[in-house]
């Protein structure tokens, strides 16, 4: 195990030492679920047939309720898991916004237009 | 076992994704058979596929593994100090304090080497 990240805290003003290959391992599992995410949220979209805005509010709403199901999986102690909450909510947003389109419209085409 | 469990709820949340687009499709054949207007989809079908979203989304959360904790320290901090205190180089198997033990037989081959000399 090898420490790679030394971070400086606002209010305590000590050093913190994270593990690097905690750091990359929780990394992974936040983008492989963030992925999955777009798919079916995607998937969904198109299945309800929703157009235009309604899709990319559709998105943002699975978004936020992955980062609450995130928070809802480490409970109160998130600090042990995530360096931060707000860049677990926006870290990725728009890389997986173009996987959301494309299973978005993939699905809207097979379900309404076909 | 909470894998396996967190597995069906994917199987079975992709499932009824699947069923529900089914329906979708299905209400938007009826629609154009009888010719009417598309607006919303039912709500039970909006409510299917909605909830299947959830269930799979939280079943992909527990089965694509366990986070760590980050803190340097969580994981140093559960090494025993039994661990941390073996070394190898200095183990000692043949310990001079044995002589005082009252069976203690001196091996011949040092005292015959002394009677020579």
């Amino acid at each position: 195990m090898s420490v790679a990240k030394v971070t400086k805290d606002n209010n305590k003003s000590e050093p913190v030492a994270y593990s690097d290959a905690a750091l990359r391992n929780n990394a992974v599992v936040v983008e492989y679920c963030r992925t999955s995410m777009a798919a079916l949220s995607g998937s969904t979209a198109g299945v309800l047939g929703l157009t235009g805005l309604y899709g990319f509010a559709f998105y943002v709403f699975a978004v936020v309720s992955l980062w609450v199901m995130f928070m809802v999986k480490t409970g109160p102690n998130w600090n042990k898991y995530y360096v931060s909450r707000q860049s677990l909510l926006t870290n990725g947003f728009f890389g997986a916004l173009f996987t959301y389109v494309l299973f978005w419209t993939f699905i809207y085409g097979m379900v309404h237009v076909y | 076992m909470g894998s396996s469990v967190h597995k069906l709820i994917v199987t079975v949340g992709f499932l009824s994704l699947f069923h529900s687009a089914f329906s979708a499709a299905q209400h938007r054949s009826y629609l154009r058979i009888t010719a009417q207007e598309f607006t919303t989809l039912p709500l039970d079908i909006v409510v299917q596929a909605v909830v299947s979203l959830f269930a799979v989304m939280w079943g992909v959360l527990n089965v694509a593994g366990n986070l760590r904790e980050i803190p340097a320290a969580a994981e140093l901090n559960t090494v025993k100090w039994e661990t941390q205190r073996n070394l190898p180089s200095f183990y000692i198997f043949n310990h001079r304090g044995k002589a005082l033990a009252d069976n203690y037989i001196p091996s011949g081959s040092k005292c015959e080497l002394e009677n020579v000399e």
